[in-house]
């Protein structure tokens, strides 16, 4: 009778043991599961705060940055403008393809591969310049799509002072 | 058998409270929904505060610098095409850059120019009021109280806005008065002065003479005259570019600005007049030939240049340059 109980006890106490660590694997689970939207609410944010936060004399990049292609080219020559404020006067200036191909550039590795984004100013997509039909499935089938939006606007011409703007800016993110 | 059951009820009721315990520590709902909503408002209200900032620091900074440029652009083309001065500029500058209009009347249609279309304050103002609502979802007010421009400086004009705006959105309210000055140059821009008096026969731009005060010659003093520069005097008795629109045609220490007209360009091109422009037009010299030199070393370019005694002696002309009138 005395052994009998013994196992007893001991079975009892794996049981609860089980039903404990069940337990635990579910609410972290469920933990785990919660905070993807918030995720991608925070990256379409830190894409946009980036935009608009980093002048062109902040970036070391071969193409937007000082130095650069386009600042050779003369498309850019206000180093203190934002990139999100360049990505408006491309607009303004009706040259959506370098407006495109900045983007592509300074948001290289802001964002992690698995992730897909558009930007938009004015209610004209800008980035990426042309949807693929693969962007299309997987901007239609994402379960979550996120947006932040910003207010842009700046100098277009410093001697007369003409500004671009103001325009809405906006960037949309999910999950591939 | 009895003291047994009693002991099972007592483990029962240990392990319902344990696990009671766990689920309010572990249940996720509460805390997370509550931490969401924290989040969403700080990161709304953070978005607003970051717009009301950019709207007082750059926004109304851009559109006075923008629109200060377009209102003056468009009173100098209003003086040539009325051939007059502007009777009250600073009422004229306030309707001009608010409503685009002067005396209530369109300003382009008068100049022939579409410079103020779509660029006053008022269209600046009502642009960012609607992509704030259409962006932010936020309710803008912007009641303009005061617009004025000035001159400490001879080389630009300082314009002021005067502004009370309110941004109301479902989270918070935003109530600032605010006051935005700012500096334009004045270089490149039509002297209203020679417009009126030539009756558009002679325009001359605002560039500023590289030469420094001690450094004038006869050579330099050609130069000056060829290229139609200006020059500010310390102490000057010339009047400023804003006293020009208005034929105020006296001193100003701080920011007079003068030139030198050229014969060449005037009819008559022999007048008994010193030729800085402040006095040349008002006449200070008129038919006085005793208190007037011919500057006989420019005569071979600039025939009938004459100057007064105080400008021979500022631009260090010697006798051998100039020659008594009479």
């Amino acid at each position: 009778m005395h052994k009998k109980r013994g196992y007893f006890f001991i079975l009892d106490a794996m049981l609860a043991l089980l039903v404990l660590v069940i337990g635990v694997f579910l609410i972290t689970s469920s933990y785990i599961n919660v905070p993807q939207p918030a995720q991608v609410g925070l990256l379409s944010d830190n894409l946009l705060d980036f935009l608009s936060n980093s002048k062109i004399k902040d970036i070391n990049n071969p193409y937007a940055g000082i130095g650069g292609e386009l600042w050779n080219k003369g498309s850019i020559t206000d180093a203190d403008n934002s990139l999100l404020q360049q990505i408006g006067i491309f607009y303004a200036t009706n040259d959506k393809g370098t407006a495109a191909k900045f983007i592509q550039n300074v948001s290289e590795g802001i964002v992690p591969g698995q992730f897909k984004y558009e930007v938009w100013i004015d209610g004209s997509m800008l980035y990426p310049a042309e949807i693929t039909a693969e962007h299309a499935q997987s901007r239609n089938s994402t379960k979550l799509l996120l947006t932040s939006k910003k207010i842009t606007f700046g100098i277009l011409n410093s001697t007369t002072g003409d500004i671009f703007g103001p325009y809405k800016a906006e960037v949309f993110l999910w999950e591939r | 058998m009895g003291k047994i059951k009693r002991k099972g009820i007592f483990f029962t009721f240990i392990s319902i409270i344990i696990m009671a315990t766990f689920i309010l520590i572990f249940t996720p709902q509460a805390d997370i929904s509550l931490q969401k909503d924290t989040h969403a408002v700080s990161a709304r209200i953070g978005s607003i505060d970051s717009f009301v900032s950019d709207l007082e620091s750059s926004y109304f900074d851009a559109v006075l610098r923008a629109t200060t440029y377009k209102t003056i652009l468009s009173l100098i083309l209003y003086m040539n095409s009325t051939g007059s001065y502007v009777p009250n500029f600073d009422s004229a500058f306030y309707e001009v850059m608010l409503t685009g209009k002067i005396n209530g009347v369109p300003i382009d249609s008068v100049t022939g120019r579409q410079i103020m279309a779509n660029s006053t304050i008022t269209d600046w103002n009502d642009r960012i009021v609607n992509t704030a609502k259409d962006t932010l979802n936020v309710n803008t007010t912007i009641i303009v109280t005061n617009i004025s421009v000035s001159q400490a400086k001879a080389w630009s004009i300082e314009p002021r806005l005067d502004v009370n705006y309110t941004i109301k959105s479902n989270v918070a309210e935003w109530s600032r008065k605010s006051t935005i000055t700012s500096q334009i140059s004045i270089e490149g821009l039509n002297d209203p002065y020679y417009l009126v008096n030539t009756n558009r026969a002679y325009t001359n731009q605002i560039k500023k003479s590289s030469v420094e005060v001690n450094q004038w010659n006869i050579a330099k003093v050609r130069e000056h005259v060829r290229n139609g520069t200006y020059i500010h005097f310390e102490d000057s008795k010339a009047s400023s570019f804003l006293m020009r629109f208005t034929n105020t045609i006296e001193p100003s220490p701080c920011c007079g600005i003068e030139s030198l007209a050229n014969p060449n360009r005037l009819n008559p091109s022999d007048q008994i007049e010193s030729y800085p422009d402040y006095l040349l037009w008002s006449h200070k010299f008129a038919n006085n030939c005793t208190q007037l030199y011919n500057i006989t070393g420019l005569w071979d370019e600039f025939r009938y240049f004459k100057l007064d005694f105080y400008h021979v002696a500022l631009f260090n002309i010697t006798s051998q340059d100039a020659v008594r009138t009479c």
